[in-house]
């Protein structure tokens, strides 16, 4: 299987290291290899966050250079990824807090994630959103796999809002698709 | 079923001293290196290890050091603030010669810098922090799998050689999470250490011995013995006889060079026909490794020399290697350390460059591969 670069972006607090994990332990019982870095303010919220992902590195390289797929929760988050977008890149990004996404070539889907999170119930389960978002649109891990990761990495009592924040990422993509064809022909 | 797991560099610090033996850690949490504390309270209590929260880094140092010279393997973990603080206990297990692992996570410095960013600006403060001449071992893993690999080998080397090592990590590896196997990778037989079992009567705690690793008193075996960080004779008493203290002083700075062949470790290739020999450690290998491919894939000559035992410095294997070399890239995350160490053992015909970042940012592939195109151009 050839090398995917995974980006998850947004503010302290949005929970990108937590969705980082999930999507980790979820490819962990796929059996793919990975490697996982992150960078974060001296802070417990606010400032840059981000979670970076390669899975199956061609090179051993474990940093990401060339994202496929960016997901950018907060508009504090769109400069740092700018050198690394490719033209086939897809940049997924939250419509309520991302004012001017990048520029470019590249396909970016602009959604309602924060508000889907915050119609569930509680606006922290935008990270699980996304990675539903991440994972329908990409296909990088299954659902299966996904909904297993959740129970085994999240705390019992936040386990049944992030089964149902995933599921509302992946309808998302599926609203999204029925309505664009090109989506279709990206996953 | 595979045991291959995704496990984190910090944590993969702790299991390894655990399975090297380590049954005492004492530190004060600090980032980029928290995790290994948090781990180490969790795996010690569990093989009736001790675990224990200094006030500060002083005194954690000053603890593995005590518990060591009472029979424990130990080990420490910090990043620049604290190792700052811990370089005048490191020089008394230096000259006392008491076994203990010290990991520092690089984090942006100087002084408290950028906790969450990396950098390898403690490069040279690792090698001459503390003073006076003394010996130490620097290791600088590049991988999750080789922070495993290098802790275990830390103990060994410390507990065989009596001498503090120092396991130098950067940020981006610390906390990167890998896909490894550590089950191939322990072989279960970790070095114990040498101990004292010769007359009581006339016990020379710091004896010149043929191998320079004086047998270490056992506490609760029965031998008088006297442990201070003043010039000691071989019997432990201080001194400040000329000739005696040239003479010990001398046996311990000789004691690396004696056993080269254990602490020397050096990851090489395509050095020898080889234009441009990239010298790198740490993350900033990784990237030279993946320039190195673009770079061969477009017929550059070139080649890595990766110093994983960094202090003592390879320096006879670093000459061998670079002999054809018209060129020697350093890329560093600091303002240029190791390559002043470099400098030194450059022929006359070889171009010494330094590619350096201290911005909080690794170098990147593409960094090294413009620098590299950008030199041959020049030259």
């Amino acid at each position: 299987m050839s090398e995917t670069q995974i980006r998850l972006s947004g503010s302290g607090g949005q929970g990108l290291q937590l969705a980082a994990r999930i999507l980790v332990s979820g490819l962990a019982l796929e059996g793919r290899n990975i490697s996982l870095s992150q960078s974060y303010e001296p802070t417990s919220r606010g400032g840059l966050s981000r979670s970076d992902l390669v899975v199956g590195s061609s090179t051993g390289y474990p940093l990401v250079s060339a994202i496929d797929y960016l997901v950018i929760l907060d508009q504090i988050a769109v400069e740092n990824s700018l050198g690394l977008i490719k033209n086939d890149s897809t940049v997924i990004v939250d419509s309520e807090r991302v004012d001017s996404p990048p520029d470019g070539a590249h396909t970016t889907i602009s959604l309602a994630l924060i508000q889907t999170a915050r119609e569930i119930g509680n606006v922290r389960a935008a990270n699980v959103v996304s990675l539903g978002v991440l994972a329908g649109l990409s296909g990088i891990c299954s659902q299966k796999s996904l909904l297993q990761a959740i129970r085994d990495t999240v705390p019992a009592r936040f386990i049944d809002l992030n089964l149902e924040a995933l599921a509302r990422g992946y309808a998302l993509v599926s609203a999204e698709k029925s309505k664009d064809t090109q989506l279709t022909a990206v996953s | 079923m595979s045991s291959v797991q995704n496990i984190q560099g910090n944590h993969a610090c702790a299991l390894a001293a655990v399975a090297a033996g380590c049954r005492f850690y004492a530190g004060y949490p600090i980032t980029p290196s928290s995790e290994i504390a948090e781990r180490m309270s969790v795996e010690l209590p569990a093989v009736n290890g001790i675990f224990v929260q200094m006030e500060d880094e002083i005194a954690s140092m000053g603890a593995i050091i005590g518990a060591s010279m009472g029979g424990a393997k130990t080990m420490t973990a910090t990043s620049g603030p604290g190792f700052s603080l811990k370089q005048e206990n490191l020089g008394y297990a230096a000259a006392t010669e008491v076994p203990c692992v010290i990991i520092n996570v690089m984090r942006g410095g100087p002084s408290t810098g950028m906790p969450t960013r990396p950098a390898q600006g403690d490069v040279m403060q690792a090698r001459w922090g503390t003073h006076g001449d003394h010996p130490i071992i620097v290791l600088t893993p590049w991988s999750v799998q080789e922070i495993y690999q290098q802790t275990l080998r830390a103990f060994d080397l410390s507990e065989a050689l009596r001498v503090p090592v120092v396991v130098l990590i950067d940020e981006v590896i610390g906390h990167l999470v890998e896909s490894v196997d550590l089950a191939k990778m322990n072989t279960g037989n970790p070095v114990e250490r040498k101990w004292a079992d010769s007359s009581q009567e006339d016990f020379q705690p710091y004896a010149h011995t043929e191998d320079l690793v004086p047998p270490m008193p056992r506490p609760g075996d029965g031998y008088r013995t006297h442990t201070t960080g003043l010039t000691h004779a071989e019997n432990g008493f201080p001194t400040q006889d000329p000739e005696v203290a040239n003479r010990v002083i001398s046996r311990l700075l000789q004691k690396l060079e004696h056993h080269n062949d254990l602490v020397e470790c050096v990851n090489q290739s395509d050095c020898k026909d080889a234009e441009i020999v990239i010298v790198a450690y740490g993350i900033t290998a990784r990237a030279a490794q993946s320039a190195k491919q673009q770079l061969q894939g477009e017929g550059v000559k070139v080649g890595i020399f990766r110093p994983i035992t960094l202090w003592p410095f390879p320096q006879q294997t670093f000459s061998e290697a670079i002999a054809n070399a018209r060129l020697v890239l350093v890329p560093e995350m600091n303002a240029g350390q190791l390559i002043v160490e470099i400098e030194r053992y450059r022929n006359d015909s070889t171009r010494i460059i330094g590619l350096n970042r201290y911005d909080g940012e690794p170098i990147s592939p593409q960094q090294i591969f413009n620098k590299v195109k950008e030199v041959l151009q020049d030259a």
